[in-house]
């Protein structure tokens, strides 16, 4: 599954500068030569100023080169499974949060013992840690905020809502006294679905002994999804598609009246730049998902990434030592201010100061109240496509029986879920 | 007479519109500006923008993956015509123990699920320390062309009348030379048709190169096309331009050698 | 076209056109010559292929996940992966969907694709470049990137076809979903199938239909012979050859035909338009099963020759009454359906 989880700010121009830094020509791939590591980060993840002082600083000191290879989304699942097998293929790798345990348990990863006593965001660590055994650091968190367009909400009387039912409020105004379209919520966001299911305490999946079990037949299931069906009757979106396709930021925002959205603050920034692009003005403000009551913010999915170190690495002094630099107080702080602190930061001892009325304010807010899936190693199954999730929202949303839609999708989530 | 003459013009302008129109949505989209790559109302008409253009060959590495991408095909090509022409011949000319089977073998080849064989491979190349590698990839796409270049070549070989062949062996050629002064020279839509075939089949190979060949060096022009699509969103309009330039190639390529292959066919025919 | 009937006054139309009669002349030496000329052949084959199925067989016999990938250990279960394949009712329902689908396909291939070979063969020649280099354009579209337009002109919110229905005054088509289910999300695989499966028949055909020459037209018309007869007792014995090979090709491929599916809709809604291949990918590749991937991919293999192998013995029995192996032989090719 993709993990879009990228920092807020100034997204778009990395990719390339990114790569440039990095290889030298002689490739990855060469089997682990002592004076160079490779290092694969997700494309977009860093800015590049971040990672081109960080390997400089890194090569002073070491004396070794570190070679940056941007990898792309598309087919990342089988490129790290096969290189996590080969001698020297790469030496640090990030991995996306929901993923880690799943590689964690196929021997692939270098345990990181020697880190566990750094001051790690408490939250982020249940993704990099198996039976108390740490095989990734977190690196960065983010999660989903409202974007809303101000002045159509200021047009529509709307107020910016502390709780769900005050959001519910604020959307039929807009729907009355407006032609935008409320909200803009794809069928599948099963994120944020899943922010909903655990305000009422439940879970894609609960622990049952050694296995687990697929918990959407549940009242939590069916109030969380409730809640979602409600919301999704103000958006105009189909009920068989995520925020990825369209891309709900840069593909379905731009074209207009949208008064509202549910988005990761990569996606804010390319929605801004795709509306300058064409020569308008993005007019943004953002709030925290609301909760069930003004006392709770919504509880939304706290994604994000880890580094973490191949057990085949060619050169596994340099990856930990690339590793204790790139996590250390001061370079992740230096990351968070490169962000300009769009992103959780992955150790308490990290501050992230976000200027007033940005993405950034709101999203920090319900850091504290983010959710992370079942942490098994079968849980990236479950995202897999044919995602059974997605599948059960389009049934739930079309008016199928809630019962027999979320039955179906839990006896998959099941199988899938206790695969390693 | 006339009337129908013009039905079947008509009926032939409005199948050229129809197979057409998908490859000029791809060529369009790559002129578009971003925000009318997806419109409600769809834009046919737009001042053309060349700005996808140089981001997709602004790529970092792209003459690399350019050099790449003509080396894996051009080597699978060659390879799988000299190999699959002597296997040709055999199947033929020759009479020998085995041949059927030889033949079964080959139609069975064709049916070969790569898609699915992909892990396979790789554990195979992986073992043998070959990963990264652009004679792996060669040899992959070589063989993947083969059968259907064998079946290919065989046929036109056992259209070539026997009798011309052993005319020239009476003049004195043996038998090599017979093959390359009466055969070869009428093979030419033959080696053509099989050529295209693993033109396309090594140019377009995305699934195999994605995991055997993860060094960024060793990369090949599918995995280009894909980076467009990011966890920004997708550039559809690089995405598309990128495509269209992947695959003007492999049109003029088709565009000239189609022609021969027609051409020569025919004339092949009924000439001696 | 000049032909030249004095010097080979024995000269058969081409090689699509039936092959030549090889009179029994003179025996060709042969001993160890012809094993040399394939070996280069049998042992690359053997070497990847070969090498590469005895593998994944090997798997298929085995627990065979992420972990064992990375960790490189083999733990064998038997026949766990084909029971649990065979006890799956997906799997069943995939198959009978991949031949309902692939008899579909093939079928419309071959007949438009006949249609339009036949109209090549009548058009003047200005026309027929006009259309050949359409079919051209349409068969050198990579796949990935003709299957993301097709995506698109069927999408729901800014989809052309929705457009088009619009505007011609039908109702429902506001936010009309093409791929709401498993037929409809098949009818346009189908379609992009067909429109680039097509160009390889029918641009061959029209190679092949030139070798006959059009004498032989004439007399049959003499006789009052109509289109319909012309085509059934002219063209279709001598391209026998061709559409026999034709069709073994386009059912080989369609068979296998994997990215449209996928791409389209992942096989969805609710696994709806999950053919074999697709099924192999999601299980095997999507789920790192990469031991029940294989034991799927054997099965559809051994169905696939023992479907095929009705075809396989046609080939070979019209071999043998040639007296030397028949074939059609003709352009390119796009990878895969």
């Amino acid at each position: 599954m993709r993990h879009k989880l990228v920092a807020a700010v100034g997204a778009a121009a990395m990719t390339v500068a990114l790569a440039a830094c990095g290889d030298d020509g002689s490739g990855g791939g060469g089997g682990g030569s002592s004076d160079s590591i490779t290092v694969w980060l997700m494309d977009g993840s860093a800015p590049d100023s971040w990672v081109s002082e960080l390997n400089t600083a890194f090569e002073e000191k070491y004396g070794v080169t570190v070679n940056v290879e941007t990898q792309q989304w598309d087919g990342i699942q089988d490129r790290i499974t096969t290189a996590l097998s080969e001698d020297g293929t790469v030496d640090v790798l990030e991995i996306g949060n929901t993923q880690t345990v799943g590689y964690a348990n196929t021997g692939g990863l270098a345990d990181l013992g020697e880190f566990a006593d750094e001051p790690w965001s408490e939250n982020m660590l249940d993704s990099a840690r198996v039976d108390g055994t740490l095989y990734a650091l977190p690196w960065y968190g983010a999660n989903r905020v409202v974007v809303y367009d101000k002045s159509i909400w200021a047009d529509a009387g709307a107020e910016v809502p502390t709780t769900r039912e005050e959001w519910i409020d604020a959307l039929e105004k807009i729907d009355e006294n407006t032609d935008a379209e409320p909200i803009y919520l794809p069928g599948q966001s099963y994120y944020v679905l899943g922010g909903f299911i655990a305000d009422e305490g439940g879970s894609f999946a609960v622990q049952d002994g050694d296995s687990w079990e697929g918990a959407l037949d549940t009242p939590a299931g069916q109030a969380g999804m409730d809640f979602y069906r409600q919301l999704q009757s103000f958006s105009n979106s189909p009920t068989d598609n995520d925020e990825a396709s369209p891309q709900q930021s840069t593909e379905v925002v731009p074209a207009g009246d949208v008064a509202s959205w549910i988005g990761l603050g990569w996606e804010a920034a390319g929605a801004t730049a795709a509306i300058e692009e064409q020569g308008g003005e993005a007019d943004f403000g953002y709030f925290p998902i609301p909760g069930k009551t003004a006392d709770e913010l919504g509880h939304v999915f706290l994604g994000g990434s880890n580094l973490a170190v191949s057990e085949r690495a060619g050169n596994r002094e340099m990856a930990m030592n690339w590793l204790r630099m790139a996590t250390s107080q001061e370079w992740a702080q230096k990351y968070v201010d490169a962000n300009e602190g769009g992103v959780v930061p992955n150790r308490t001892d990290v501050t992230a100061e976000p200027a007033p009325g940005t993405f950034a304010e709101a999203m920090v807010q319900s850091a504290d109240v983010g959710f992370l899936p079942p942490l098994t190693p079968g849980w990236a199954n479950v995202e897999t496509e044919p995602n059974p999730i997605k599948e059960f929202m389009t049934r739930a949303l079309d008016g199928d029986d809630f019962s027999a839609a979320a039955g179906d999708a839990d006896s998959e989530i099941t199988t899938r879920i206790n695969r390693e | 007479m006339n009337a129908r003459k013009t039905w079947l013009n008509l009926v032939a302008l409005a199948l050229s519109a129809a197979f057409l129109f998908p490859v000029y949505w791809m060529f369009a989209t790559s002129f578009k500006s971003d925000s009318q790559v997806l419109t409600r109302d769809p834009v046919f008409f737009f001042t053309p923008t060349f700005e996808h253009y140089s981001t997709a060959t602004g790529v970092n590495l792209f003459w690399t993956y350019v050099r790449n991408s003509l080396v894996v095909t051009v080597g699978a090509v060659l390879l799988a015509l000299a190999v699959a022409l002597c296997a040709a011949f055999a199947l033929a000319r020759m009479r020998f123990r085995g041949r059927r089977g030889m033949l079964l073998a080959v139609m069975m080849a064709q049916m070969a699920p790569w898609e699915i064989l992909i892990i396979v491979v790789y554990l195979n190349a992986r073992d043998l320390s070959m990963l990264n590698s652009i004679g792996t990839l060669v040899l992959v796409y070589f063989v993947m062309a083969l059968p259907f270049s064998i079946w290919t070549l065989r046929g036109f070989i056992a259209a070539v009348p026997k009798e011309l062949e052993e005319s020239a062996m009476i003049d004195g050629c043996n038998r090599g030379q017979a093959f390359f002064r009466v055969i070869f020279p009428l093979l030419g839509p033959g080696l053509m048709a099989t050529s295209l075939f693993g033109f396309i089949l090594a140019w377009n190979e995305y699934a195999m190169v994605l995991v055997l060949n993860k060094a960024p060096d060793a990369a090949t022009l599918p995995l280009w096309i894909t980076q467009f699509q990011t966890n920004f969103g997708n550039d559809w309009g690089a995405t598309m331009a990128a495509s269209s330039m992947f695959t003007v190639p492999v049109l003029l390529v088709f565009l000239v050698l189609q022609r021969r292959v027609t051409g020569g066919l025919a004339a092949g025919a009924v000439k001696g | 076209m000049t032909v030249d009937i004095e010097e080979a006054p024995s000269r058969p139309p081409g090689p699509l056109a039936g092959g030549p009669r090889a009179r029994r002349g003179r025996r060709l030496p042969t001993g160890w010559v012809p094993y040399l000329l394939i070996a280069p052949a049998v042992v690359a084959l053997l070497a990847v292929l070969g090498y590469a199925l005895v593998r994944n067989l090997l798997i298929s016999f085995q627990e065979f996940g992420r972990r064992q990938l990375i960790s490189r250990t083999t733990e064998w279960t038997g026949l766990d992966n084909y029971r649990e394949v065979l006890e799956n009712d997906r799997f069943w329902d995939s198959l009978v969907r991949t031949f309902v689908f692939m008899a579909v396909n093939v079928v419309l291939i071959m007949v438009i694709g006949t249609l339009i070979g036949l109209l090549l063969n009548q058009l003047g020649r200005a026309m027929r470049l006009v259309l050949s280099i359409s079919l051209v354009a349409a068969w050198a579209m990579p796949v990935t990137v003709s299957t993301t337009v097709f995506s698109w002109l069927f999408d729901t919110q800014f989809g052309v076809a929705n457009w088009v229905m619009r505007h011609l005054g039908f109702s429902g088509y506001e936010q009309h979903n093409w791929f709401g289910s498993g037929l409809s999300t098949l009818t346009i695989a189908t379609l992009l199938i067909v429109w680039g499966s097509v160009p390889f028949v029918a641009l061959n055909l029209y190679a092949g239909l030139t070798t006959i020459g059009g004498e032989i037209y004439e007399a049959a018309r003499m006789d009052g012979a109509n289109a319909w007869r012309i085509f059934w007792s002219i063209v279709a014995p001598i391209m026998r050859p061709f559409f026999l090979i034709t069709s073994f090709l386009e059912i080989i491929w369609v068979f296998k035909a994997f990215v449209q599916i996928y791409a389209l809709n992942g096989g969805g809604p609710d696994r709806e338009s999950e053919t074999l291949p697709v099924m192999a990918y999601i299980e095997g590749m999507g789920q790192n099963q990469y031991g029940t991937g294989a034991a799927i991919s054997v099965l559809t293999l051994v169905i696939l020759l023992v479907a095929m192998s009705f075809y396989f013995r046609l080939i070979l029995r019209q071999e043998r009454e040639e007296g030397l192996p028949t074939q059609t032989a003709t352009a390119p090719v796009r990878s895969g359906a």
